[in-house]
Parts: structure tokens; sequence; C-alpha cells
């Protein structure tokens, strides 16, 4: 078991990796956690999660700008990569599945990458149905999948018109699945219009809020380990 | 800091070297990113070019970021379809453009960058970055002259045989349709997509080696 030290020093390496973008680094750091016995959904949220939320903060400070946001991303993703296999299942007390695309029309999905990165940091399944996606295709893979969250994204005024139409198409067919959409000209008005049960204004909102998600999560996931611990 | 750099990545294997100010060129996303640093590597094109390729661009990375200063490294073209999320940026950057900017060469008529030395025969790659590296000095008109044995050569006839000059950025020099259809067909019938008539042809940096070997095999290059 790694002492304490070393640890830490593991977790800020994880970290700095997704802070400086380095991919490398990234991978490297994850390994040499998995070998040293930290546990990987330490590894994952107070290393590469806890750098990534720093970035967030730098990227709304406007230190860091898009190109940062994204390398910091992909570092993220290179650690998680390796970390990922080796995560024993909690039970956080949600059932975590999720839909996930950008609406018919609509090829922008840096934004839709970034909110689905966040959920599969936290361990959802996640269903990324990419972009460009039919109408219809929400509806069906929300019924054939069950998930409980359906996330939509535009970043056209012309586009964003389909959301309502998803909207209105899953609550008829399964009135208890929650929708969150996002994109450019999406606002917390055309959320509560479009009857949607949660709002991101844009990529950096959808980075907050994703982040909001997994705090909570975390705080959750510690919950369920002082119950168990009683 | 400039001079160091250079000397750190020939001595690991690029060909040219160069650094270019793109003050006012560069789209939104990536405008505070304003200066270049352009490696060619002289090789035909195969992985270990790539490799070279991209581990000179991690260490000019690594050389910069040491230093305090933000870098994006632009990898190959050839190496692009990786699907990580930085990958979506790329697009708006031009290779080309940064290595005449860094007085690399220019824009031949057959739409490559053409090196003094090496003719059209570098591959390229760019790291991008915010540190004030003071620029070479840009090329700013072709050095093609009268030469047409790309055009001449080319089996598509796409190439137009206009030249380039910085202060034209727009004009046609190669129709990249009838490019792309001539590669298609070629792929379908021999499965080699890459033609490579109008880099091997070309009189800058040609070897003996390289002018029998466009009878011979046709080689598979990237278009950089």
């Amino acid at each position: 078991m790694a002492t304490e030290e070393k640890k830490k020093e593991l977790l800020e390496k994880l970290r700095n990796a997704v802070i400086q973008y380095d991919e490398d680094t990234a991978k490297e750091a994850a390994n040499e956690a998995l070998s040293t016995g930290i546990d990987a959904n330490d590894a994952i949220f107070n290393g590469l999660v806890s750098g990534m939320v720093e970035v967030g903060r730098m990227f709304e400070a406007q230190e860091y700008f898009v190109p940062e946001l994204l390398m910091c991303a992909d570092a993220l993703y290179a650690g998680l990569d390796i970390l990922k296999p080796h995560v024993t299942q909690l039970d956080l007390g949600v059932k975590g599945s999720v839909v996930i695309g950008t609406v018919e029309g609509d090829v922008h999905d840096i934004g839709k990458n970034i909110v689905k990165m966040m959920f599969d940091v936290a361990g959802f399944t996640v269903y990324d149905l990419g972009r460009d996606v039919p109408l219809d295709k929400f509806v069906q893979e929300q019924l054939r999948t069950d998930s409980d969250l359906v996330c939509l994204s535009a970043m056209m005024t012309t586009t964003m018109t389909g959301m309502k139409k998803v909207i209105d198409d899953l609550r008829t067919r399964n009135p208890n699945v929650k929708i969150m959409i996002g994109g450019a000209p999406v606002s917390q008005d055309v959320a509560d219009k479009y009857g949607a049960d949660g709002y991101a204004k844009d990529a950096t909102n959808a980075l907050k809020d994703a982040i909001n998600m997994i705090a909570s999560l975390k705080k959750m996931k510690d919950e369920v380990e002082a119950k168990k611990a009683k | 800091m400039k001079t160091e750099l250079r000397k750190e990545l020939l001595s690991l294997g690029a060909e040219v070297v160069g650094f270019a100010g793109l003050q006012g060129h560069m789209s939104g996303e990536i405008a505070h990113l304003d200066h270049a640093v352009s490696i060619g590597v002289a090789r035909r094109l195969n992985e270990d070019t790539l490799c070279i390729l991209v581990k000179l661009q991690k260490r000019a990375v690594r050389f910069l970021k040491s230093r305090g200063y933000r870098t994006l490294a632009i990898p190959p073209d050839s190496d692009r379809g990786k699907g990580t999320f930085v990958s979506k940026l790329y697009s708006l950057f031009n290779h080309k453009m940064a290595a005449t900017s860094a007085g690399l060469g220019w824009i031949g008529k057959n739409g490559l960058l053409i090196s003094p030395d090496y003719g059209p025969r570098l591959s390229l790659a760019s790291v991008l970055t915010d540190a004030p590296l003071d620029p070479d000095k840009p090329v700013e008109h072709s050095l093609c002259g009268s030469c047409t044995l790309c055009m001449t050569y080319c089996p598509s006839q796409a190439i137009t045989g206009s030249e380039w000059s910085r202060s034209s950025p727009f004009v046609e020099l190669v129709k990249l349709s009838a490019c792309r259809s001539h590669k298609a067909t070629k792929r379908a019938t021999d499965g080699k997509p890459n033609c490579g008539l109008c880099i091997n042809i070309c009189p800058y940096g040609r070897r003996e080696a390289d002018s029998q070997h466009v009878v011979q095999e046709k080689s598979a290059r990237e278009r950089c």
C-alpha cells in the first residue's frame, strides 16, 4: 500500500498533468498510481477531476482559452482511460446512464463532448449519439437504454427548435425522464419554455454545471462510504 | 531562446526550423497563440517520419512550457484522425502559412511548400505558442519562375500554373477536385491513393534517385 506522502505526490502529479495539459505525464501518473495501489476512484476524483476543476476556474478567469481547455480535457481522458477499468463500482444511489447528442442539423459538438467527458468521469454509462442526430433517435435511444437523463445540445438558433420536439416526444413517451439542454443560443427562458429540467449555456457553463454535478456525486459517495463505515 | 530551441530541434533530426510571427492572422480561438515554430523533416513519408515529427514537436512543447509559455502542437496533416478534443481546432491552422511566414520557403505552383534546399519534400509540423520568439523573415513571393514541370506532368491537369505571392493568397493554384478525383481513381485501381508526381518532379532539392522513382513507383507522399 502506498504511503500517504507518495499518494499525495501522485494525486498532485495527476492534477498537474491535467492543468498543464500534458497527456504523457497523465498516463505515466495514472500507471504509477495503479502500481502503487492507489484506489482508482481516488485517483480520478482527487487527481484528474480536481485538476479539471482548477482548469474550469482558470477558463472562467480567462487565464485559459478554448485550446488549453480542450488539451486539458484530452489529458484527463488519457489518464481516465487507464484508471477507469480499475474503478470499483460504488452504489451512488443514482442510476448512471445518460443519452447525449447534438440535435439534427447541427455539427457543433465541442460543448457536448466536454459535458460527455464529465459524465464519463462520474462513472455514468454514456450513450453518445454524436452530432447531427435525427430527432427521433433521441427518443428511441432513451427507450432502448432506459436512461433517466437525456442531454441535448445545439449551437444554432435554427437547430435549437428541434430540441422542443425531442422534449415533447420524450415527455409523452416517458414523463419521468430528466432532460438537460445546452448550447450557445439556449437560455434559462428557453429551457423553461421548452420544458427542460436543466440548462447549461455553453461549454464553460456546461463544465461548471457538470463539475457541480460531480461535486454532489462526490458528496453522495462520501455519504455512502460514511454509512458503510458505521 | 530562439537559437537554443532551433539548435536543439536540428540536432534531433529536423532539417529546417523556422519561427513565424502570426499576429492578426489567427482565428478567434487560437488568436492568443500568435507565434509559430515551424518544423520540417525531409524524408519519405512513412511511420518513422511521423514519429520523428511528433517527437520533435513534443520536444519543442516541453522546451517552451518549461519556460512558462503556452503551446498548442499542431500535428502533421497525416496524423490527425485521433478523435481528441483539440483535434477540432487543427483545421483553423495551416502548416504552409506558418512555414512561409517563418521563411522556410514559398508555395509552389503545385500548391505545396517549396524550400530552396529540399523542394516540396518536407513534412511539416507546427507548434503554436505565446512565447515572444523573434520571427524569421517571411517569404513574400514564389521563386518557381517559368518552371512548369509539375503542371506538365500532373496526370489530372489540376495545376493551374498561377504563381503564389503573400499579397494574393486566394489565387487558385491547384484544382483540388481534379487532384482528388485522380487520387480516388488511383486508389481504386492500385490501392495507393497518393500520386506525388508534382513532388517528385520539382527541380528544387531533387536528387537523381527521385527522378527515376517517378517512373518506377510514383512514390506515396503526403501533401503537406
